[in-house]
């Protein structure tokens, strides 16, 4: 599979990869995020309404753009987040 | 013989009333967890079987030999007989909980046979593989065609999934039911997965939810085989769960009745 099916389906890039469609690809963009959505909301319920509806799509399209998940289990996904955030506060604002 | 994919959320049913031959498992989800729920419907005469989601049989991760001891392990812990995946990848060198489609070539085609060939040689036994929903896809062979050269050469077994078919057939005008079964090998099948799907107009797309009843001439097709080949059939209701009345209702469209 082409790297720019997952540079895609990531939100890396907006450009399709040849011979995809435009449908699909974001059907899939969708269901990575949803997955993640579902479970960050479960273990950390009290962020979206926190954050508001724009900035909790903002904060998972981010999760997923940069992601390298390991583990075979999903459940590890919590830690991955909690991860994701420790970097993303450790790096200097602009 | 009709069973049930077995979902956290029926942790607290009285599973006696529910009208299961036999259950069916993502490993994923037990093998960090007490498994007692599971000894408990082995106990009451009904088998599990594994069937898993983070193989990613399609991606470029080198194969974990230890996750797969691992399921091998609780394949023996259940006396299971059977394990299977999907013909998919779940990412690319890393995992992104999905099930994304595999290109349908020839070079791709032996590239995922010799992966499913080296989970073999771990575990000491076949594999199945699942035939799966895809909402686009290259390549220049058909499904049908794609599906059976993998099983071929990786010398394993097939869950043939009755509505991922008809999914793809609604999403992409690809075969029906009876097309596709047409061109692939019977024997290899294990057993059959029947599951509803929902339209979401957001993408024009038929998406495999898992969520609503059967349709009919998918658990017709499903009926068919099992009275014509012998082979189980497994209902996947994974997302809006509901009751066990109503998974009873759907359970007995999928028995055949047995000639006396």
């Amino acid at each position: 599979m082409p790297a720019d099916f997952y540079a895609y389906v990531r939100g890396q890039t907006d450009t399709l990869p040849a011979g995809y469609t435009e449908a699909g690809m974001r059907a899939y963009r969708y269901l990575v995020r949803l997955g993640a959505r579902q479970m960050v909301d479960a273990h950390f319920p009290q962020l979206r309404p926190g954050l508001g509806e724009d900035a909790w799509d903002t904060l998972i399209a981010e999760f997923v753009r940069q992601s390298a998940w390991p583990s075979h289990f999903y459940g590890d996904l919590k830690d991955e987040f909690v991860a994701f955030l420790a970097r993303a506060s450790a790096e200097p604002a602009d | 013989m009709a069973g049930l994919g077995y979902r956290r959320e029926m942790a607290d049913w009285d599973m006696s009333a529910v009208h299961a031959d036999f259950f069916e498992v993502a490993p994923e989800n037990w093998l960090r967890r007490d498994t007692a729920p599971l000894h408990r419907l082995i106990e009451s005469g009904r088998p599990v079987q594994l069937h898993g989601v983070s193989l990613n049989l399609g991606g470029t991760a080198p194969i974990d030999a230890g996750f797969v001891r691992e399921i091998g392990g609780l394949m023996d812990a259940l006396g299971c007989v059977h394990y299977s995946d999907h013909l998919a990848a779940s990412g690319d060198a890393h995992q992104l909980y999905d099930l994304f489609p595999i290109p349908f070539t020839r070079p791709e085609a032996l590239r995922v046979a010799d992966r499913i060939k080296q989970v073999q040689d771990v575990l000491g036994r076949r594999i199945g593989i699942e035939n799966t929903t895809w909402y686009t896809n290259i390549g220049d062979m058909a499904e049908a065609d794609f599906l059976s050269m993998v099983v071929e050469h990786a010398d394993c077994h097939l869950l043939l999934d009755l509505n991922n078919i008809d999914v793809n057939r609604k999403n992409h005008a690809g075969a029906d039911i009876d097309t596709f079964i047409a061109r692939i090998d019977l024997s290899r099948v294990s057993y059959l997965h029947v599951a509803g799907h929902e339209f979401d107009a957001r993408f024009g797309l038929y998406i495999d939810t898992h969520s609503q009843g059967v349709e009919s001439h998918v658990a017709h097709h499903a009926r068919r085989l099992a009275r014509e080949h012998g082979t189980p059939i497994l209902l996947e209701w994974d997302n809006d769960v509901p009751t066990v009345d109503v998974i009873n209702r759907e359970l007995s469209c999928l028995q055949i009745s047995t000639p006396t």
